[in-house]
């Protein structure tokens, strides 16, 4: 079984639209810069991949909202379903929900009136485009495709002709704060599967897709969802699990119905962090034991966004489907030893055929989930 | 296919047995003591949410034959985790962004890290009892509960799991209070869902879900498609008909996102007291906000 993406909407620190967040991958342009919301008296990191949207000095609330809304926006008009989203259901993974709205009004007051109905994206999305179907999925950094996994079961369960899945998410003073808290010291750059890689650094974003049961005539269909896989490692409240992102992976195969030999793109999570890239390393050498795709990932050039990180991804193998196209791994000048045998894209875009591609997506409390997603069927 | 309860834990202050539920609210219960429930163990550096569910999870686990003496008695990669909290980490939050407002982040704890995440109480609660199948956090407002109940049906329905454990739980705190205006709950509800036929003891089959625009048009859709409730679980006594009996869970504090799956709790008391009739729960409807209902029916004398 597969279902049709018929629509695509993102922003990111990078580009406002799917293309321009691609052909920024794809040039090399980076989202990361000077903190915008933050007092930078009180961090030692000093950088963060920001969407500059502020209209004046320090920082504003309901920006994640405002993220989300125009993804949706933008994948609901490239579907062709207008701003009348009253009978579709409207799925939300975020890893922060409108926490930074939350830390807001508690220390400064702002916005007044601020109330716990204002910690999820229902009401924004029932004002903006009337929908009544709304969900909040506070799943960490695999929140979006989890939100995915739950489309995919409302299409194949025949509870929905047509679903809309987003992720977003700004960054919160606490993530942050946490974050460099525990950080030795902060990283210059986030380097996905260098030998040198320090860490990962947040970002901002949101990105959006419309799925159906099947395509509408005279409509284009984006590329086609093959699987979701979810599940938990149970195992750390932080550090990933070979054993459970193992699973996760080969799960997603197997309900796709593919091999490791028919994947021909993985866009890996890919954070930075010393255990993520260890981790999904060794995962990758193991299952594509054989095979050999493309390896490749986007976070030092948008951040970790979070909630919107998996769906984000999946727009870019998208891209990669339809234009031939693979963006390089920025900052990937020396691949950790474990990656020895692996296909990472460095140093520049690599053209190939790219008929079906792997999505990874994991998260703080081990939960993981793996999209397979493919071309013109 | 159907999908029906098949295990029940409370953490609720005042509250053992799911029949209480039916009464009116004890007044000054004593707060809900995690370790003398399950022990001190494990506990320390974990939110009062998550030491909340851990107490809701056991008990709920232990109700369905899902958890033994020695553990858990079925593997835990077909068993997920729904966790329905608004304000579970709410106080983590605000703590952190006074504590960098006085003394930058020198002054945060490290231990503080993974409870910054909304989703900590469902990790937490996956790797106590390890439970690898999907887990799920869902923070979406007044009708969160119920939500939480239909995303575990769904993928009860689709296949991903065999068991999903569903917990409700708000904690009470000074952040919380401001957010919803008053006291919390402290506390809420645990529930195992299961495949009808596929458990030992099902007590209470869910019957569809709606949504609507209002909890009018909820409560009338619910109304059409499974007519001939006998109680009606609402905080809204204006959509009950004369003959059906009420039923308010109101005067524990607010509940919040953890009020669904208290609903569902209590028509698990509903058929423990040996009615076999539907009940309607409906949440949400308020200013001019969606609502959601599901229908609740006994699976009978059996269960």
């Amino acid at each position: 079984m597969s279902f049709p993406i018929t629509g695509i909407g993102a922003v990111a620190s990078i580009g406002a639209s799917p293309d321009e967040i691609f052909t920024g991958l794809c040039e090399g342009r980076t989202g990361l810069g000077p903190l915008r919301g933050f007092d930078r008296e009180r961090f030692n990191a000093q950088q963060l991949f920001e969407i500059d949207d502020r209209s004046g000095d320090g920082d504003e609330p309901g920006r994640a909202t405002r993220f989300l809304v125009e993804a949706v926006r933008q994948a609901a008009a490239d579907a062709g379903l207008g701003e009348d989203l009253s009978g579709v259901p409207v799925l939300v993974g975020t890893g922060l929900r409108e926490l930074r709205s939350l830390e807001l009004w508690w220390r400064d007051g702002i916005p007044p009136g601020f109330d716990a109905a204002g910690l999820d994206f229902g009401p924004a999305l029932q004002q903006r485009f009337g929908a009544l179907d709304t969900h909040t999925f506070a799943n960490a950094c695999s929140a979006s495709l989890y939100a995915l996994a739950l489309g995919w079961d409302l299409l194949e369960q025949g509870d929905a002709e047509t679903v809309i899945v987003a992720g977003c998410d700004a960054v919160t003073e606490s993530m942050f704060g946490q974050a460099d808290r525990v950080q030795f010291s902060p990283p210059p750059a986030v380097r996905p599967f260098d030998r040198e890689r320090q860490g990962t650094i947040l970002g901002e974003g949101a990105a959006a897709v419309v799925l159906r049961r099947r395509p509408e005539a005279g409509r284009p269909v984006r590329g086609w969802l093959r699987s979701v896989a979810v599940n938990c490692d149970a195992r750390h409240p932080t550090a990933p699990d070979r054993e459970g992102i193992t699973a996760s992976v080969r799960q997603a195969h197997d309900i796709a119905g593919v091999t490791p030999e028919e994947i021909d793109l993985v866009l890996l999570h890919g954070t930075g962090t010393p255990v993520n890239d260890l981790m999904e390393a060794q995962v990758t050498g193991d299952v594509f034991a054989g095979a050999r795709p493309a390896l490749t990932g986007i976070k030092s050039q948008t951040g970790h966004t979070s909630g919107s990180a998996g769906l984000m991804s999946l727009l870019v193998a998208l891209s990669s489907i339809e234009t031939g196209t693979i963006p390089a791994i920025a900052g990937l000048a020396d691949p950790l030893p474990e990656a020895a045998g692996l296909r990472l894209v460095r140093d520049t875009t690599v053209s190939e055929t790219v008929r079906c591609a792997q999505v990874n997506g994991f998260g703080f409390g081990g939960v993981n989930a793996v999209a397979v997603v493919a071309g013109a069927a | 296919m159907s999908v029906v309860i098949s295990g029940i834990g409370l953490a609720l202050p005042g509250v053992t047995a799911p029949a209480d539920l039916l009464r009116p609210a004890p007044a000054d219960p004593a707060p809900v003591d995690p370790a003398a429930l399950i022990g001190k163990k494990g506990l320390r550096y974990k939110d009062r949410a998550t030491q909340l569910a851990l107490c809701m999870a056991a008990a709920a686990l232990r109700d369905a034959g899902l958890l033994g003496e020695d553990g858990p008695a079925v593997p835990g990669d077909r068993v997920g985790v729904v966790v329905s909290s608004n304000l579970g980490n709410v106080d983590t939050v605000c703590r952190a962004v006074e504590t960098i407002a006085k003394e930058g982040t020198a002054g945060l704890s490290p231990m503080d890290t993974p409870n910054a995440s909304s989703n900590i109480t469902a990790s937490e609660t996956a790797i106590r009892f390890d439970l690898r199948g999907p887990n799920l956090t869902v923070c979406n407002g007044i009708t969160s509960g119920l939500d939480a109940v239909r995303w575990a049906s769904l993928v009860l329905r689709s296949g991903r799991a065999d068991h999903m454990l569903v917990l409700g739980v708000e904690p009470d705190n000074p952040v919380a209070r401001s957010l919803v205006g008053g006291p919390v709950v402290d506390g809420g509800a645990g529930l195992v869902l299961s495949r009808a036929g596929e458990c030992a003891r099902p007590r209470v089959e869910l019957g569809p879900a709606v949504r609507s625009a209002s909890l009018s048009t909820c409560a009338e859709r619910l109304s059409d498609i499974a007519p001939g409730a006998a109680g009606w679980l609402t905080d809204d006594l204006a959509v009950v008909p004369l003959e059906a009996d009420h039923l308010d869970l109101r005067g524990r504090g607010e509940c919040s996102g953890a009020l669904g799956v208290l609903q569902c709790a209590a028509a698990v008391g509903w058929a423990e007291s040996g009615r076999t009739e539907p009940l309607y729960a409906l949440l949400g409807g308020a200013a001019g906000e969606p609502a959601a209902g599901l229908v609740l029916t006994p699976c009978g004398p059996a269960s």
